[in-house]
Formats: C-alpha cells, structure tokens, sequence
C-alpha cells in the first residue's frame, strides 16, 4: 500500500512536472524534481530507516543539484 | 516508554558506495549541462523545441513502473513467494522495454532529422547525458531478469535477500537520476 502511495504520487509529480512547465513555472518544476527524488529514496530505496548519513547523502544529492541549476538560471 | 529504531541499509553496502560513485558522474554531467545552458540559452531553447515532452512523460512513468514492481517483487521474496515476486519483475522488465522502445524512436528521429552529436552544444550534451543513462537503464534490466531467474529458483527469502535488494536498489537509482535529468533536459 505504502509503495503504490509512492508510485501515485510520482506519477502526479512527474504530469505536474509537464503542467508547470508549459505554465513557465521554473520553481514548480525543480520542486517537484526533488521531491520524486525525496519519494524515491525514502520510498522505494527505503532509507527512512537506513543510517542518518546514509540517508543524508541520498536525500542531498537532488538538492545539491537543483540548488546548482537554480543558481545558475 | 521509547523503544529503540533498528536503523538498517539495505542491501550490501559495496552496491551503496557504487550508487554514490554514479550519482557522482550523474551530478558532473548534469551541471554540466546547467551550466552550459546559462552560457549558451538559445541553443539550448532551439535545442529543446525539437524535443516531445509527452514522450519523455511516457518514459518517466515506464521507468517509475517498474520501479514500482521491482519494490513490490522485494516485498513477496521477503515473504516468501518467489514465484510471484519473479512474476512481477518479468512484468517490470516489459514495462521498462516500453522506454527503451520510445527512447530509441526518439534517438531514431533525431538522427534522422541530422539532430546528432555535432549538430548543437545541446545535443552533444543530450546525446552524453541521455545515452549514458540509457546504457544504464539496459544494465538494470539485465540485472532485472537476472533476479527474475534468481527469485524463479527459489534463491531468495526471509533472512537471504541482500542481493535482490543491492540489484534493486540498482534500478531506483536509475529511476532517482532519471527524475532530475528529464525536466532538466526536456522541460527547463
């Protein structure tokens, strides 16, 4: 139940993802990156309970680049 | 009264510290192609027209498919029905040969239409960005029926399924790159 919990709301994100695109919503579209990314890490690889830096680690890679393609817009 | 969390990794730690050596290319390429596109903003908005959303929409949610089923086959091995579980990653494997159609139709396409390596910064940058990744798309798929074959004999179970978790974990990380290239390359 909880992994088709997952997979609906990546499939809302990503349809999301194409809307706030044709919309012109930059800021929508890198959010919705990092919170698959969120989803998917914690979801599907489970590491809500793995080790905190292990989690830390998987967690901030999405940041770490969104927060890069933003920066440089 | 609190009671204790038993934090756990799972799968084998070798494949964790291989999935962050990826997302380290993964993440050299990707601001590459960021910061290209700041250099470059025409390029890379003409580059893009030639692109289908809706086509990189549909390979998104085949990927996040079989995801899906590859997490959900970990789930039977750990209770038990290999079978099932084997069931379902076959289904996950034909799910994910659904990207791999529509991403050689687009490569296909583009070639055709002379959009190749050389033809633009950005498609060289797509070209790298986007077949590197789809080689390791057709890698986890090997490694999905791999442990298709593997569940099918019965190899996994409660207590012995550290190497069905490292080769699914594998494909999540496929999924995870994947997440933050598509609206990179298709969308921004």
């Amino acid at each position: 139940m909880r992994l088709l919990a997952c997979w609906v709301a990546l499939v809302l994100l990503s349809v999301g993802t194409i809307m706030s695109g044709a919309a012109g919503w930059w800021w929508a579209v890198v959010l919705a990156a990092v919170a698959k990314a969120w989803v998917i890490a914690d979801g599907f690889m489970e590491l809500r309970h793995a080790p905190l830096g292990w989690r830390a680690a998987l967690l901030a890679w999405p940041v770490v680049l969104v927060a890069g393609i933003v920066v440089m817009r | 009264m609190f009671t204790s969390v038993d934090r756990r990794l799972p799968g084998d730690l070798a494949m964790w510290f291989f999935i962050l050596a990826e997302l380290s290319v993964f993440a050299i390429l990707i601001l590459a192609f960021a910061v290209t596109q700041t250099l470059r903003p025409e390029v890379f908005a003409e580059g893009r027209a030639q692109l289908d959303t809706s086509t990189g929409l549909a390979m998104t949610l085949s990927l996040l498919t079989a995801g899906l089923l590859a997490a959900l086959a970990q789930q039977q091995a750990l209770a038990d029905r290999s079978r099932r579980a084997a069931g379902l990653l076959v289904l996950g494997l034909l799910v994910a040969l659904v990207y791999v159609w529509i991403k050689l139709s687009e490569y296909g396409h583009l070639a055709a239409a002379g959009l190749g390596l050389e033809h633009s910064t950005f498609f060289t940058l797509y070209w790298i960005l986007t077949g590197f990744h789809f080689l390791h798309v057709l890698l986890g798929m090997v490694i999905l029926a791999w442990l298709a074959l593997r569940c099918w004999r019965g190899a996994y179970g409660p207590g012995r399924q550290s190497g069905m978790e490292s080769g699914v974990l594998y494909w999540h990380m496929v999924d995870l790159v994947w997440v933050v290239l598509f609206p990179l390359v298709y969308v921004l």
